[in-house]
């Protein structure tokens, strides 16, 4: 898909009018662009842009030429257009998980998989108390499911961050969807913060258990059945997923798609669901399969890593709703958060 | 529910509703429908029961007798999908239209259009605000668009229902989405309010206006050209949709998938935005096309319709803010609203 194509191209190669909508959040972490090692040029008509459309403007023509040259993202204000050099090379990026709160269907203590079920009013207030939680970390990309639940986590979680930037989400799924949600302002699309929905990160597939309950599935299969398909790693329940499956598709996309953001000093927010993210900390943490089955996530309670050079350090453990998620700020978050009192002072 | 409810609604002889306040602020009118002319006598279940939760409420029951006695069903029992007991379908069902409230670009002022934008937390109070005013109106199928302002409204709407049934997204966008979000439990369908998103409800398309704010657009597109596009009927904007195109499609879809479920005795809610509102809303009251120009709808006040005979009666009409919208109920209404109230006695 061109997004993604374009999010790879982006990921060695910053505009600063695009994706990186302003260089506050970047003042901290500055972006290293990697240099492409042929010389040639790169001329971005990012009119024609798939995901973020500036109409007929034609916005950052970037050329990179041999070795010596890098282009590096200035920190500071959202009006600097230009890329400007020579910055520090600290290459940290924030990266969010948030499991969605509770559904309907978790109060009925229905099987739901990727049947797709809202949040109750709890989960509202769940999301919202975790958008409190991260309301002064950066985010400059979320990614969530297909499903409305972790849709709506993020957005009511983005209500609280003080950053007050605006989460689109992209369309992509017709060539009239794309034209329908193209925007024509430079300075409304570097206060956005683009929303990308990937199937790759929904729940695990529960198959022929969706919508049942834990009694009528035991009744269907049998008491031990029902407990190895929900306790173990590769075995799936009838016509659906097992947690390798379902860490398989989940895992690829984080590698394919969002750690190339966070390479290029992009801090995401994923909003998803206990088993894509428990696949996805699998992963970041190199947890083996019994440790994964063992690992369970809070709902509304963010957890946050920090990427840096390649490696994931852990600030933020999965915790119970009893106990306060440990956020260890780095000098660079701290500075952050400085900023936004600075501005909304 | 609905066929046996409307039908219900229709052939019980005269019933009448007196005024009666209650605490969501809606207000039962009196009325009185016409007995079905070759008067069949009608067995009214509810005489032995408490008719109105309200100690101000009266119902009177007038029965009818002749020869045949017919049997009506519970009104609005969750589990009753039959029709009426005698095949008739006379159909009365429930229209809801909610626009969503104020969304991030609201607040700072942008044109929209179809970029998909979510709620404010003003909008969001909204959506829920919206959902108290319609928690007793019955809902079998809802419609939205395919932007999150508008899903949202719903399902936050939808947390406050008293029904306790569970709005679900449909997903029929390829194979895998449609295999993926099948439902194995009969009991659970039945418990489910299928949710339907559909683009041609989207906000009316603003071109190259999209993400501008009004300075800049006056900037550069002249003021008085701005205000053609915005004003007028059939005037777009540069690569935009005019309020003609955009009700093409909107009203267009209503005709094709949501009247038919009304048709059936299905109550539906729609929510969705002030454009393609309007343009079903021009179609349902039949406006001409100066009077949907200056048809303004509030936001996070739903409005609701009656559907009977294949005309749309408006029940509460497009108000301000700080105007309580006024929903008379009709028969059916107070009935399902009444078993809601039952229904939370047993359980509670």
């Amino acid at each position: 898909m061109s997004a993604q194509v374009f999010h790879q191209a982006m990921g060695t190669l910053q505009s600063n009018r695009l994706l990186n909508n302003s260089g506050t959040h970047h003042e901290l972490g500055n972006i290293r662009v990697q240099l492409i090692p042929k010389c040639f040029k790169l001329n971005i008509e990012l009119s024609r842009n798939r995901n973020f459309r500036f109409g007929k403007k034609n916005f950052g023509i970037i050329q990179a030429t041999a070795s010596q040259t890098s282009v590096i993202e200035s920190a500071s204000s959202p009006s600097n257009h230009d890329t400007s050099d020579s910055k520090k090379k600290s290459n940290e990026a924030a990266l969010i998980l948030v499991r969605h709160g509770e559904s309907l269907w978790n109060e009925k203590n229905l099987f739901t998989g990727c049947v797709d079920v809202p949040l109750t009013k709890k989960g509202v207030e769940e999301a919202i108390e975790a958008g409190k939680r991260i309301s002064n970390i950066p985010v400059d990309m979320i990614y969530t499911s297909a499903l409305i639940r972790a849709q709506m986590t993020a957005m009511l979680a983005m209500t609280q961050h003080r950053r007050r930037k605006v989460p689109i989400i992209m369309h992509n799924e017709s060539e009239q969807a794309r034209t329908w949600s193209q925007i024509f302002s430079e300075d409304t699309m570097k206060q956005s913060i683009p929303v990308v929905t990937a199937w790759q990160l929904n729940e695990r597939m529960y198959g022929e258990l969706q919508g049942l309950n834990k009694q009528e599935t035991a009744d269907r299969y049998g008491k031990e059945q029902v407990h190895v398909w929900r306790r173990s790693y590769d075995i799936p329940p009838p016509n659906g997923e097992s947690l390798e499956m379902c860490a398989q598709r989940a895992v690829a996309y984080f590698k394919d798609q969002i750690e190339p953001q966070l390479q290029s000093g992009k801090n995401v927010m994923i909003a998803a669901h206990g088993n894509s993210l428990r696949s996805i900390i699998m992963y970041l943490d190199k947890l083996t399969s019994q440790e994964v089955i063992s690992l369970e996530l809070s709902t509304g309670i963010p957890m946050l890593y920090i990427f840096k050079e390649g490696k994931f350090i852990r600030r933020g453990s999965p915790a119970g709703p009893a106990e306060a998620g440990v956020y260890a700020y780095t000098r660079r978050l701290a500075q952050y958060r400085q900023k936004l009192d600075e501005m909304l002072h | 529910m609905a066929a046996a409810a409307s039908f219900f609604s229709q052939s019980v002889g005269t019933i009448h509703v007196c005024g009666c306040a209650n605490s969501s602020g809606f207000c039962f009118g009196k009325s009185s429908s016409r007995s079905i002319s070759n008067g069949f006598p009608i067995h009214v279940r509810l005489l032995g029961k408490r008719i109105c939760s309200s100690s101000h409420c009266k119902l009177h029951v007038v029965r009818e007798s002749n020869s045949c006695a017919l049997m009506m069903d519970r009104v609005s029992s969750s589990s009753d999908s039959s029709i009426d007991n005698n095949g008739k379908r006379s159909i009365e069902s429930a229209l809801i239209l909610i626009r969503h409230g104020e969304s991030l670009w609201n607040e700072k002022n942008l044109f929209t259009g179809c970029v998909d934008v979510p709620l404010t937390k003003k909008g969001i109070e909204e959506a829920l605000q919206a959902g108290i005013r319609i928690s007793n109106i019955p809902i079998d199928v809802v419609y939205t668009s395919t932007l999150i302002r508008a899903q949202m409204t719903a399902m936050l709407a939808m947390t406050q229902h008293r029904h306790k049934k569970v709005p679900i997204i449909t997903h029929n966008e390829n194979e895998q989405a449609n295999l993926w979000n099948q439902i194995y439990s009969k009991e659970t369908k039945k418990q489910s309010i299928p949710v339907t998103p559909a683009w041609q409800l989207n906000e009316r398309m603003y071109g190259e206006l999209q993400g501008l704010n009004k300075q800049e657009t006056a900037e550069r597109y002249g003021k008085e050209l701005v205000h053609g596009w915005r004003r007028s009927y059939d005037i777009p904007p540069p690569n935009g949709e005019s309020l003609e195109m955009c009700s093409k499609r909107a009203v267009a879809y209503f005709r094709e998938h949501i009247e038919p479920q009304l048709q059936s005795g299905k109550h539906v809610m729609v929510a969705a935005h002030g454009n393609s509102l309007r343009s079903i809303i021009m179609y349902l009251d039949k406006l001409t096309s100066q009077e949907v120009i200056n048809l303004e709808l509030s936001t996070g006040i739903p409005l609701l319709y009656i559907y009977k005979e294949g005309r749309f009666m408006k029940r509460g009409s497009p108000v301000g803010p700080t105007e309580a919208g006024v929903f008379a109920y009709t028969e059916t209404l107070a009935l399902y609203r009444q078993e809601l109230d039952e229904m939370s006695q047993r359980t509670s």
